[in-house]
């Protein structure tokens, strides 16, 4: 026990022994305090004498008075080696400063090892003035401060894992339509600062054509309590365009209705442009195959028209006796002969847009390329007194293969005089444009046009003519979508019966 | 001779002239029948079946190509379903082409009214079979 010491309590000066004899005297201030679960503790600055009530004791799993009465001994053996200095520093900063002293620290309990406990304490002075002793209290908090630790750790890996997947959540007030950005969400949407949201602002950041979604999504979430699940292409607050994905849930009160909506935003920027570029890779080559397979198909049929027709012929020249006759069949056999090599030149046509796809690309002038084209027809135009209006002034430029674009003018030149209307001159027009980063091409012409419900699926096939044309052989367009699509792009037709045509080709 | 005597009048309908020469010639040489007609696209054909001055002329047997400018093969069966019940004459079709491709064979064999498929070229004995089986 330590010596007697006096000090002020309040206003009250009052001498007594320790405060331990004054705590176990006073019954009902010892059993109000011991039912409390809080320990009291005694020390002395000058010496180490120290005293610890029975709670005290109790919490810490000893018996009142099996905890040596020195406060040497309580820092060496029953506090935490690690939290030690911790709490010399919250001592010192005590005396010089008077900041409170109310720290968590762990002490070693008789059977249960290490537990948290609060410990608070005062500093008070003596009779002289100085500050002689200190009396305090400790308070078992282990289950919370596990409790804590956990969700600390928990937060930690929550935010760590948000961090790696670029992901956050949002939480929208259905009310008041205020929408909260966790710290996550306003990293992917760049923005600098904490602060709510009204739904049309939050709306705004992403793109035209994805708002749309967006929105429906919500008032299906908000009034179906619907949830939804969308990839969308966000403009950050620093302009930068990137792909998300975003997750609403709707939480739904007692009557049914949804009075809050949370969910996630996620940056899926890198994964998705990666399955897009594959995702195009993929159409690119199924286009490819598809377009070997047609030429495969192609390469049998035409062939094997005519050498059915060779095999008929030999068949039936053995069969004719006549030589009347007999020269009749040799002609066919000339004429076939003819035909095949004339179809091996058209399929080497193709085989050579398939090699030539490989050739570099050029800036070409489509002023230059249309001229080219027209003087190569020079006679035919004047012949069919058409006139041809060009305007490549919104796209005069375009980076592509020189003996495609040549080709391209050409076959759809010669196409459209071929097809002109017989009561009328024809009218060429030709434009370029851009949009959405792609170069279009359109050729429009007032010619016969076509009927697209019954011919529009084997307009650009190999050997399909619909008119009756004798230059008609159905190979121009077959190889001008050839080009057009071995090079990504695409090739439309617009057309009706006795107005007139129009080509719409997405050349890149 | 005719052999088949009920098969008085054939019907080409074909844009390869010299597979029209070879049939022709070859009908003329076995006199399988004495009519022919012949048409270069399935149009022409529709337009003569559905001529009410042609009533007397109506072939027997229609010898059908696919491919064809203007109207092909195809297009041609889906009108001829259409004007069938008017013909008041039961007309045999069969389609000839030197298509190998399934599609085509399975697409014929799906429509009733065609008969059977025949790859190109056509045999003078697989000429005879389609004649006995028409008659």
């Amino acid at each position: 026990m330590p010596d007697k010491i006096y000090t002020n309590i309040g206003d009250n000066q009052v001498g007594f022994d320790t405060l331990a004899d004054h705590y176990l005297i006073n019954k009902p201030l010892y059993k109000l305090i011991e039912s409390t679960n809080t320990g009291i503790w005694e020390r002395s600055i000058t010496t180490n004498d120290a005293w610890w009530s029975p709670k005290f004791c109790e919490l810490l799993g000893y018996n009142y008075g099996e905890i040596e009465t020195n406060y040497l001994f309580f820092l060496n053996k029953i506090v935490h080696p690690n939290d030690v200095e911790m709490i010399y520093t919250a001592f010192q900063s005590h005396l010089k400063n008077q900041t409170p002293y109310k720290i968590e620290y762990r002490l070693l309990t008789k059977n249960q090892g290490y537990r948290w406990f609060e410990v608070s304490g005062k500093a008070w002075p003596d009779h002289t003035g100085q500050l002689a002793r200190m009396i305090g209290a400790i308070v078992d908090i282990d289950a919370k401060k596990h409790i804590e630790i956990n969700l600390r750790r928990s937060e930690f890996l929550l935010r760590e894992n948000n961090k790696i997947a670029h992901i956050g959540g949002w939480e929208m007030d259905v009310e008041t339509r205020e929408i909260f950005f966790s710290k996550e969400v306003n990293e992917i949407f760049e923005l600098d600062s904490d602060r709510i949201f009204d739904l049309p602002t939050a709306i705004n950041f992403f793109e035209p054509g994805y708002r749309e979604l967006i929105v429906e999504a919500i008032d299906n979430a908000i009034e179906h309590c619907k949830a939804y699940d969308l990839e969308l292409i966000l403009k950050t607050a620093k302009d930068n365009i990137i792909w998300v994905r975003t997750k609403g849930v709707p939480v739904v009160d007692e009557h049914g209705h949804c009075v809050t909506l949370r969910g996630i935003f996620q940056n899926i920027n890198d994964t998705k442009i990666k399955e897009l570029d594959l995702h195009n890779s993929l159409n690119l080559l199924s286009d490819q195959n598809k377009r070997l397979q047609n030429f495969a198909h192609i390469v049998s049929h035409n062939l094997r028209s005519h050498t059915g027709n060779l095999q008929f012929m030999v068949n039936l020249f053995e069969e004719v006796t006549a030589p009347a006759d007999q020269k009749e069949v040799f002609n066919n056999i000339r004429s076939i002969s003819e035909s095949l090599a004339n179809t091996i030149d058209h399929l080497n046509q193709i085989v050579k847009i398939q090699t030539e796809i490989n050739n570099e690309k050029k800036e070409l002038y489509f002023k230059d390329f249309f001229n080219n084209s027209l003087n190569a027809i020079e006679n035919n135009i004047a012949e069919t007194g058409a006139t041809v209006n060009v305007d490549f002034s919104a796209c005069p430029v375009v980076n592509y293969v020189p003996a495609y674009l040549e080709s391209i003018f050409l076959n759809l030149l010669t196409n459209a005089l071929k097809y002109r209307h017989p009561d009328r001159k024809p009218q060429i027009s030709c434009k370029t444009y851009l949009e959405l980063g792609h170069t279009y091409l359109t050729f429009a012409d007032n010619g016969l046009g076509i009927d697209l419900k019954k011919h529009g699926d084997k307009l650009f096939g190999m050997y399909k003519t619909f008119h009756k044309n004798a230059n008609a052989k159905g190979i121009g367009l077959f190889i001008t979508r050839n080009q057009v699509e071995s090079l990504g792009g695409t090739i439309k037709v617009e057309s009706t019966v006795n107005v007139g045509t129009t080509f719409i080709i997405k050349l890149i | 001779m005719t052999i088949v005597k009920s098969i008085n009048t054939v019907c080409l309908v074909d844009d390869d002239e010299i597979y029209i020469y070879g049939i022709k010639k070859l009908i003329e040489l076995k006199q399988l029948c004495p009519n022919l007609i012949e048409f270069r696209n399935g149009k022409d054909a529709i337009d003569f079946l559905i001529n009410p001055d042609n009533t007397e002329e109506l072939p027997d047997v229609i010898f059908l190509d696919i491919s064809m400018p203007i109207m092909d093969g195809w297009d041609f069966m889906e009108s001829f379903s259409q004007i069938k019940p008017n013909l008041g004459k039961k007309i045999t079709i069969y389609m000839v082409s030197s298509s190998i491709n399934d599609d085509d064979i399975n697409r014929a064999k799906n429509i009733s009214d065609i008969s059977d498929y025949v790859v190109k070229p056509i045999t003078y004995d697989k000429l005879l079979e389609l004649f006995r089986l028409a008659a």
